[in-house]
């Protein structure tokens, strides 16, 4: 067994949502959720879930090979500014590599990021794909 | 309490490479018997502490306490013996922690190994390893790795700057014809920039020829207060250590500054006065981007310059850097030093330079754990 339940559901709303964090002090947002700012380190922090909207920064197309991960390559990653302000690293999928661009609108998406096929555990996450309907 | 002086006494490296009927234990026996055979360290009596970097030991050796094992496996017992792991910087991290010691007093001679062996399994084995330099739970559990993050800044320097694919493959022309002359480097062979640009996409636009290759290397160090354990003429002394840490990428206002680095430098160069443009350097190029940032951080090129300059730089990387004298992930820093070392006393093979500064840089992912030193000749 490679997977971990418990590591995994314990931050099942990570996963599962794109939590950012909000500081009450200095006002910034920061990608992932923390107990503490990072700009400038307080504590006084409040976790906000992201609507999963924003655009593509920049992006790569990825050849690396990685064992556990043959299936998923090659994939395309990319910084990718939420419109709440803060920057994720994502993975963009349903999307020819020449259609992916910077400035493209994106949107979180679940998709599976990891299993123990056959008949074992798997993980989802967010990935983005091309933002395909208005909020 | 009285500021003791701490030198580097002696080194010993074995040819950085793949070691396929050689194990850990062989490599770093080897590197410690040329230590022993060739410093005045005598017997164990004048040793206090052993230091050991490596970083993949549980991953790929299925070791851990790989310090005890090696005190064993070297006749090194009773000796405290202790590993440092801060991903590819372990190695730099060894030296700093050995200087610690000694200036804490608590020790007058300390063996800083370093040994890594990454041949043992197919490079995407290897690779899975290389991904746990990232954040686990927020980055590689989505598949993503250095690589990945390297390639969007390479991407946003190009951008900036306007600088052709082409146009950034001289850091790897450069560091191949440095290794040519470095006897204990993996790649000693030239690259055109032709053969950059159509070497295999790793993930564009970084190239395979931007990269290190996978290698196993083993290095020895021994750092010292104790001048009886000085040879000769061949000595430095460590004038100054810092280390920084900064936070990942998607958390950075400068995508193209190297936060860590930056802090290091600017404490060592305050610190120590000397003119840089003299020094004898040995800095982290695991992509050749971040041998160009790394150089921009230094003052050696103005922002965006890096590649056009890196040419007319002969005082860095004179080992080939990681490029091309290879990357045993948790031996490179005590390579680095090592090779630092032998370029300011009795040479690197036939590279020597008359300098009195060397400079030794080190960092893990894109600067997220980084180590600076300076050193300087005794005499
Ligand atoms: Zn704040």
């Amino acid at each position: 067994m490679k997977l971990s339940i418990p590591r995994f559901w314990r931050r099942r709303f990570d996963y599962y949502s794109i939590k950012i964090t909000e500081c009450l002090d200095c006002g910034r947002k920061s990608y992932p959720r923390r107990s503490i700012c990072v700009y400038c380190k307080s504590r006084n922090v409040r976790t906000v879930t992201s609507a999963g909207v924003g655009e593509v920064v920049a992006y790569t197309l990825s050849y690396y090979r990685i064992e556990g991960e043959e299936e998923n390559t090659p994939k395309i990653v990319a910084l990718i500014r939420l419109d709440e302000g803060p920057i994720i690293i994502g993975e963009v999928v349903d999307v020819d590599k020449s259609e992916v661009r910077e400035g493209l609108r994106v949107e979180g998406v679940l998709r599976k990021l990891k299993s123990e096929d056959p008949g074992g555990l798997i993980y989802y996450g967010f990935k983005f794909r091309p933002l395909i309907r208005d909020r | 309490m009285t500021s003791k002086k701490v030198y580097i006494a002696s080194t010993s490296m074995v040819r950085v490479g793949r070691y396929f009927t050689k194990s850990y234990k062989e490599l770093a026996f080897d590197v410690v018997s040329e230590l022993f055979g060739t410093s005045r360290l005598g017997d164990l009596n004048n040793l206090d502490y052993v230091i050991v970097s490596n970083v993949f030991s549980d991953s790929m050796l299925d070791q851990l306490d790989i310090s005890a094992i090696l005190a064993q496996e070297l006749g090194l017992t009773p000796k405290p013996a202790l590993r440092v792991e801060t991903g590819e910087s372990s190695g730099l991290t060894a030296i700093a922690q050995a200087y610690a010691l000694i200036r804490a007093g608590l020790a007058s001679s300390v063996l800083v190994i370093g040994v890594e062996k990454c041949s043992e399994y197919p490079t995407t084995v290897v690779n899975k390893h290389l991904t746990k330099l990232l954040d686990y739970e927020v980055e590689s559990i989505y598949g993503f790795t250095l690589v990945n993050e390297v390639a969007l800044l390479m991407k946003k320097y190009m951008r900036e700057y306007g600088y052709s694919r082409e146009d950034m493959s001289s850091w790897s022309v450069k560091m191949h014809s440095n290794a040519v002359k470095n006897p204990y480097a993996q790649l000693r062979f030239t690259v055109t920039k032709e053969q950059v640009v159509s070497s295999q996409v790793l993930s564009e636009p970084v190239r395979q020829f931007d990269s290190f290759p996978i290698s196993d290397g083993a290095a020895a160090v021994l750092i010292t207060s104790n001048e009886n354990l000085i040879v000769g003429d061949d000595c430095l002394e460590v004038e100054a250590v810092y280390q920084a840490t900064a936070s990942q990428l998607n958390l950075r206002d400068e995508l193209l500054e190297l936060p860590a680095t930056k802090h290091l430098l600017s404490k060592l160069l305050n610190k120590c006065k000397f003119d840089i443009g003299d020094a004898v350097m040995e800095v982290h190029d695991s992509y050749s981007i971040l041998g160009y940032l790394v150089v921009e951080e230094l003052g050696l090129a103005r922002r965006g310059k890096a590649p056009e300059t890196i040419n007319d730089l002969n005082n860095v990387n004179l080992s080939g850097g990681l490029k091309a004298r290879g990357h045993p992930i948790g031996a490179t820093g005590v390579y680095q030093v090592a090779e630092v070392f032998k370029i300011l006393t009795s040479g690197l093979g036939d590279v020597r330079r008359k300098a009195m500064w060397g400079l030794i840089h080190s960092m893990s992912a894109l600067d997220v754990n980084s180590v600076g030193i300076v050193v300087r000749r005794c005499s």
